[in-house]
């Protein structure tokens, strides 16, 4: 009885991202930078590791047409990726 | 713990670790500690020219507090142990909490 | 076991760079360290880098706080051979070339924020891991 109290319920923040594992996830990080990928690990730190992760950042560049600074994005794949804790700001399920 | 002993069975391999200066360094893990810092061997520097203080360095002690993220090789990991561990350090960890709470609230009658 | 620091046991007195998260490196002969990484480095020399050339500057025995530390790096003689190609400048003149270099970057920092923040976004400086 108390373990499945133990895996179902929401008592805390970090119980959300624990019935989180094995789903995909949606991470905001400092420095612009946003992933989506499935979470296979964390600890209380928010230290993770997600895989088939896509990342966007966004970067300032030079529009070629109008000759005007526009805010793009750039994204890259990651098939296995460790992200450190402290760079989280928000996890969106 | 969890980490430190997930990059314990990652020795040897290649892996490729992004600072958060942008700095991406890649070489084979010789070590780790808890405070996650790392040891890289053999190391290779994507864009080289842009950070020519490495240009003389074979290996390295990279403080685990300036890791942005880790690139690992997806075949080396297994996510089964890894979610089953995550949940265990979960559970061990509000274990820890309680009995802590315990304490204290003794210590205070 | 390793406990903290992993393992620098193996780099006492090696000739190590250390980079440090304001930006500059030190170059010396690493004689001690604790589990914070702190450590003593003799015949310190600050090496300063802009785009091929580079310039020294002698300040013998050092203290560092590990905290400071991003990366400590065994200076391979061989792969050192490689570093020659810079052209090494007097330290005034690097100092000089730096601080060109610092304000273009500052100012492509300030536009960058500007045109982030019409767009809404914010903006997190990468010129420093001060922040870290």
């Amino acid at each position: 009885m108390s373990d499945k109290k133990e895996e179902g319920t929401v008592e805390e923040p970090l119980d959300l991202i624990r019935l989180s594992l094995d789903e995909r996830i949606f991470v905001k990080m400092r420095q612009d930078r946003e992933l989506k990928g499935k979470l296979h690990a964390y600890d209380q730190h928010l230290n993770m590791i997600l895989s088939d992760v896509e990342e966007t950042i966004k970067v300032v560049e030079k529009d070629e047409e109008t000759d005007e600074e526009i805010v793009k994005s750039i994204k890259r794949n990651i098939k296995m990726l460790f992200i450190r804790g402290d760079g989280v700001i928000l996890i969106n399920f | 713990m969890l980490f430190y002993s997930f990059y314990k069975t990652l020795v040897g391999k290649e892996i490729t670790v992004e600072l958060k200066n942008d700095l991406s360094i890649t070489g084979l893990l010789q070590s780790v500690d808890q405070f996650l810092n790392i040891k890289l061997k053999d190391i290779k520097i994507n864009e080289e020219q842009k950070y020519p203080y490495m240009l003389s360095v074979r290996n390295c002690f990279i403080r685990g507090s300036v890791v942005r993220y880790v690139h690992l090789p997806a075949e080396d990991v297994d996510v089964e142990t890894l979610q089953d561990h995550s949940r265990l350090e979960a559970r061990e960890q509000k274990k820890m909490q309680q009995m802590q709470q315990q304490q204290q609230q003794q210590s205070s009658k | 076991m390793s406990f903290g620091s992993a393992g620098l046991g193996d780099e006492v007195d090696k000739k190590l760079i250390v980079v440090l998260r304001d930006g500059r490196k030190y170059i010396g002969i690493m004689r001690t360290y604790d589990q914070f990484a702190n450590i003593i480095l003799q015949d310190t020399i600050e090496r300063a880098y802009c785009g091929e050339y580079y310039s020294d500057k002698s300040l013998g025995v050092f203290f560092i706080r590990g905290d400071n530390v991003v990366i400590l790096g065994e200076i391979d003689t061989e792969k050192e051979s490689l570093e020659k190609k810079l052209i090494k400048v007097s330290w005034d003149e690097i100092q000089r070339m730096l601080q060109i270099e610092k304000q273009k970057r500052e100012e492509e920092e300030q536009l960058k924020k500007r045109v982030m923040a019409e767009s809404g976004l914010t903006f997190d400086s990468i010129l420093n891991l001060d922040d870290f």
